[in-house]
């Protein structure tokens, strides 16, 4: 923004003003014969401001610390449920019989009283193999 | 001109709203002028424009949060000036008059000149009172304070032909009743 040596602004120029009233209109600006006059009031402004300044500087400190006390508030009694409900869970699935691991040969034996696998595999395979010959010859 | 002296209004306003002092500052230097130009056209004295100017800036720091469109806060600023001044007017409606200070005081006129330019202020002010308050404000930020009619309508919210029309009446009114008065100044 432009200002004049008066501190005033859009002073592209004098474009466009009247310069009699201007000249005129400059006995209502209390700056025209005290300079320090603007100074003065901005100064007075920004020190009347100060309490309500300090006080949103202060509001946006504490904002932010608010801020991380309230996820703490949220987050750490979370984190501690979480953590009691997998305690719970763990203990709870030790209370639980394992599950036994099924053997394969338990069941391909199961109601073949004392024979074990590899016996029955092979009695079994003669078998199919004489009556694949057998079929082969009738064919 | 500093770094906030060239910074939008919007990015003042919002660290402002921090409490950042010279951002405020940057607002208040800112904006001072017009905030006193529209003061005294409504309050038409000195001291109350001088006073309604000030606690604008203070209110308007305090009420920040309703500053709907920080890149218009100058529009939204102005209103708070035309409010407190009118307040301010009816509050102390008994008052005697109290013109604008002597601004070449410094330069030590004789009584007479003082007396005479006391009169000149006096005469401009009555003159002022004869203008709407829109006209009154158009013409001192553009013939006292030298903003554009660009600005003018930007910052009043007001379209830049709405500006002119008031400018050119307002003018045309001073004129008709300084007479006398501006064709001294024109001489002198």
């Amino acid at each position: 923004m432009i200002q004049d040596g008066m501190g005033r602004q859009g002073v592209n120029g004098t474009e466009g003003r009247d310069p009699v009233l201007t000249r005129a209109l400059e006995r209502l600006d209390p700056g025209v014969g005290d300079p320090m006059y603007w100074f003065r009031f901005r100064h007075r402004v920004v020190a009347s401001a100060a309490r309500e300044l300090a006080r949103r500087r202060l509001l946006r400190e504490s904002t932010v610390s608010e801020t991380v006390a309230l996820w703490g508030r949220t987050l750490v009694p979370t984190a501690v449920l979480a953590a009691a409900l997998a305690g719970f869970a763990l203990l709870r699935s030790q209370d639980v019989p394992a599950m036994l691991p099924i053997v394969v040969e338990e069941i391909l034996v199961e109601g073949i009283e004392g024979a074990s696998i590899p016996t029955v595999l092979t009695s079994e395979e003669q078998l199919d193999t004489g009556g694949v010959i057998l079929a082969a010859e009738a064919y | 001109m500093n770094v906030l002296g060239e910074m939008a209004d919007g990015e003042l306003v919002a660290r402002a709203r921090r409490g950042d002092a010279d951002a405020f500052g940057a607002l208040v230097e800112r904006y001072m002028r017009m905030a006193y130009a529209v003061a005294l056209s409504v309050t038409k004295r000195h001291e109350d424009a001088e006073d309604a100017a000030q606690e604008s800036f203070l209110v308007a720091l305090k009420r920040l949060e309703e500053c709907r469109s920080p890149e218009r806060f100058a529009g939204w600023l102005m209103t708070i000036v035309r409010n407190r001044s009118r307040n301010l007017v009816r509050r102390e409606s008994l008052r005697d008059s109290d013109p604008v200070p002597d601004s070449t005081s410094h330069r030590g006129p004789t009584p007479d000149l003082v007396a005479e330019r006391m009169e000149l202020r006096r005469r401009l002010l009555e003159a002022l009172d004869e203008l709407p308050e829109v006209q009154r404000e158009i013409v001192l930020l553009h013939d006292l304070e030298g903003w554009k009619h660009r600005e003018i309508a930007e910052r009043l919210e007001l379209p830049s032909g709405t500006v002119r029309s008031h400018l050119h009446f307002a003018r045309k009114e001073l004129r008709r009743i300084l007479g006398a008065m501006l064709e001294r100044e024109t001489d002198g």
